[in-house]
C-alpha cells in the first residue's frame, strides 16, 4: 500500500509561525537535515529537488530530474485519480525572465496531472523577483508578499472549487498564507489547502545545497 | 466546508491523533508489543487511530500531553508507520512498532553506517576499556553508534562516540518523559539536543504502572535498537543479561551479530558458544567487524 501523507495538526502547528488551526496543510515528510548531514530520503529528496538551475548540464542534474519524478509519484499516489483539483504553485522566487528561474514545481505538477482531471494554474504571480526564502536575510511577512502578488485574471475561469497551493518545503507558512489570502479574495467559496513535499522540523539546518555533494 | 480529506487516496496522518491512539491501544488490559503487532498483522493498512474510538484517543491524548507538560519537554516528535519518514527496516522486528517517539535529529536514523554497541550494566573495568577502544575506532570509520543509554557498556559507548566527534543514537527503555538511570539525565538531554533519542515506550501506560511492570519495556526496546542498526556488537554480558535479548533479536532480524572474543574466553559463560552456533561472529577487533560488514 502506498504511504500516506500527513496533515499539520496540534503537535506540529507551533513550528509554522503564520499558520493557524483553520489552515489545512498536507506534507509527505519532514525535512530534518542537520549541520553537515542530510541522510534521510526526505532530506535527500528536498536537496535534489532544490538544486539551482545553474547545475543544468552537470552530472548533478540527473538527481534533480529524479527528485521531480519522485515527488510527483508521491503526490499522485496520495491524491485520488478522479479528484477535481486545481494546483496553484506558490510563485517561484525568480520571475520567468530571470536566468535563475526554476520551473521544477510546474514540471512536477505536470507529472502529477498526467491523464487526470486535475489542472495547474499559476493563479498568483509575482510582480518582481525576490530572493529565495532560504537564501534571503530578511524574513518577509505575508502582507509584504501580498503587496508583490497579483491574481492572473486570464486563468480565473472556470471557477476552481478546490485549490491545492503547492510548494516544496513548508517553513513559517508565510508564502502559503499570502497566496491563500489572494486566492480567497477572488474565490471566496473555494476550498484552499496547502500541499508540500516536506515540512521543516524546527531545528533543521538550511544547508547550502551543494556542500553535501 | 466539505471534507477536503476525501480527495486523498487514504486518510492523512495526524501525528497527534496517532500518538493518542497508540497510547489508547496501550491502555487496554494485557496489551503487549506482541498483541499490538498482532492487531496490525490482521489489519496491515490500518493506522492506530482506525483501531480505537475517537473518545479513547481524546482521553489518552490529554493524559499524554499532561505528562509531557509535567516534564517540560517541548522538542519531541513522532514517527508513524505508513508515512515516508518511517524506516522500512524497523519492520524486520518480530513485533514491529507502529509509532515511535523521538527527540533530536531524526536524520541520524538514516546515517549510512549504523552499529549497535551493547553489553552489561555491571561491566568490568576491562569491559569499559574495550568499549571505549572499539567505539573510538568505529567512529573514526564513520559509524553512528547506537546503544540503549543504560549503565555500563551503553553509557561508555554513547560518551565515547560523543567525545570522539561521532554521532550516536539512544534507543531507550523508558518513555521520552523519563530518565533511567537518573544519573544519565545529563547524557540523555545532551543526546536529545545534539543527536537522536528514540523510544517506543507508551508515556501514559508507563506513568500508570509500577517499576515491576515497566522494567519489561527494557528488553523489548532491544529489538528496535537492533532493527535501527545494521549490526550489533556485544562487548560483555552475563548468562542472564538483558543484552542477550538483543542478540536474539539481531539474529532473528538477519542482522550481523558480533561477540567480542573475551566473552568466549570466560569459562563461566555458555551464551557466546550458543549464539555462535546460531550465526553470531566471534571478533577480536574492528578489523574483523569491517571484514564481515564488507
Amino acid at each position: 500500500m502506498a504511504k500516506r501523507i500527513l496533515k499539520i495538526d496540534a503537535l506540529t502547528l507551533p513550528d509554522h509561525h503564520y499558520l493557524d488551526a483553520q489552515d489545512i496543510c498536507y506534507y509527505a515528510g519532514e525535512y530534518t537535515a542537520g549541520e553537515g548531514h542530510a541522510y534521510s530520503e526526505t532530506n535527500q529528496l528536498i536537496h535534489n529537488f532544490k538544486k539551482t538551475v545553474d547545475k543544468r548540464g552537470t552530472a548533478q542534474w540527473q538527481y534533480k530530474e529524479r527528485a521531480i519524478l519522485q515527488a510527483a509519484n508521491i503526490f499522485r499516489a496520495a491524491i485520488k485519480a478522479d479528484a477535481q483539483i486545481t494546483f496553484a504553485p506558490i510563485p517561484p522566487s525568480k520571475a520567468r525572465s530571470d536566468p535563475m528561474y526554476d520551473d521544477r514545481m510546474l514540471r512536477m505538477l505536470q507529472f502529477v496531472c498526467k491523464g487526470r482531471p486535475t489542472d495547474i494554474r499559476e493563479l498568483v504571480v509575482q510582480t518582481k523577483s525576490a530572493a529565495a526564502a532560504h537564501l534571503s536575510e530578511s524574513r518577509p511577512r505575508p502582507d509584504d508578499l501580498i503587496a508583490n502578488y497579483v491574481l492572473d485574471e486570464s486563468l480565473a475561469e472556470p471557477m476552481p472549487s478546490t485549490i491545492f497551493v503547492v510548494d516544496d518545503v513548508l517553513t513559517t507558512g508565510c508564502h502559503f498564507k499570502a497566496v491563500k489570502r489572494v486566492l480567497q479574495q477572488r474565490f471566496p467559496d473555494a476550498n484552499i489547502v496547502g500541499l508540500f513535499i516536506a515540512r521543516r522540523a524546527p531545528k533543521s539546518v538550511d544547508l547550502d545545497f551543494d556542500i553535501l555533494e | 466546508m466539505t471534507d477536503i480529506d476525501a480527495v486523498l487516496s487514504s486518510k492523512p496522518i495526524s501525528p497527534s491523533r496517532e500518538m493518542g491512539a497508540y497510547e489508547a491501544l496501550w491502555a487496554h488490559q494485557k496489551t503487549t508489543f506482541k498483541t499490538i503487532a498482532d492487531c496490525f498483522r490482521n489489519s496491515p493498512d490500518a493506522m492506530p487511530s482506525e483501531l480505537v474510538s475517537e473518545d479513547e484517543i481524546d482521553t489518552a491524548l490529554s493524559k499524554v500531553l499532561d505528562e509531557v507538560a509535567r516534564t517540560r519537554i517541548q522538542d519531541f516528535g513522532v514517527r508513524v508507520h505508513g508515512s515516508e519518514d518511517y524506516p522500512d527496516r524497523l519492520r524486520d522486528a518480530a513485533h514491529p512498532i507502529e509509532l515511535l517517539y523521538y527527540r533530536g535529529w531524526w536524520d541520524l536514523i538514516d546515517s549510512p553506517k549504523r552499529i549497535a554497541v551493547v553489553g552489561s550494566r555491571s561491566v568490568s573495568e576491562e569491559g569499559i576499556r574495550r568499549t571505549r577502544r572499539l567505539v573510538k575506532l568505529l567512529v573514526q570509520d564513520g559509524y553512528t553508534i547506537v546503544s540503549g543509554l543504560a549503565k555500563g557498556v551503553d553509557t561508555a559507548a554513547h560518551t565515547t562516540a560523543i567525545e570522539n566527534g561521532g554521532n550516536t543514537i539512544a534507543v531507550i527503555g523508558t518513555p521520552i518523559t523519563e530518565y533511567y538511570p537518573p544519573e544519565n539525565k545529563g547524557l540523555q538531554d545532551l543526546i536529545a539536543e545534539k543527536f537522536l533519542l528514540v523510544s517506543q515506550v507508551p508515556i501514559w501506560r508507563y506513568a500508570q504502572q509500577d517499576y515491576r511492570s515497566n522494567r519489561l519495556f527494557f528488553p523489548e526496546r532491544n529489538a528496535t535498537m537492533s532493527a535501527v542498526a545494521q549490526a550489533t556488537v556485544i562487548v560483555e554480558a552475563s548468562d542472564t543479561s538483558g543484552t542477550l535479548a538483543q542478540a536474539r533479536a539481531a539474529l532473528q532480524q538477519g542482522r550481523k551479530l558480533f561477540i567480542l572474543d573475551n566473552c568466549f574466553r570466560n569459562p563461566k559463560l555458555t551464551w557466546p558458544a550458543r549464539f555462535q552456533e546460531q550465526g553470531a561472529i566471534r571478533v577480536t577487533g574492528i578489523e574483523d567487524i569491517k571484514a564481515a560488514l564488507g
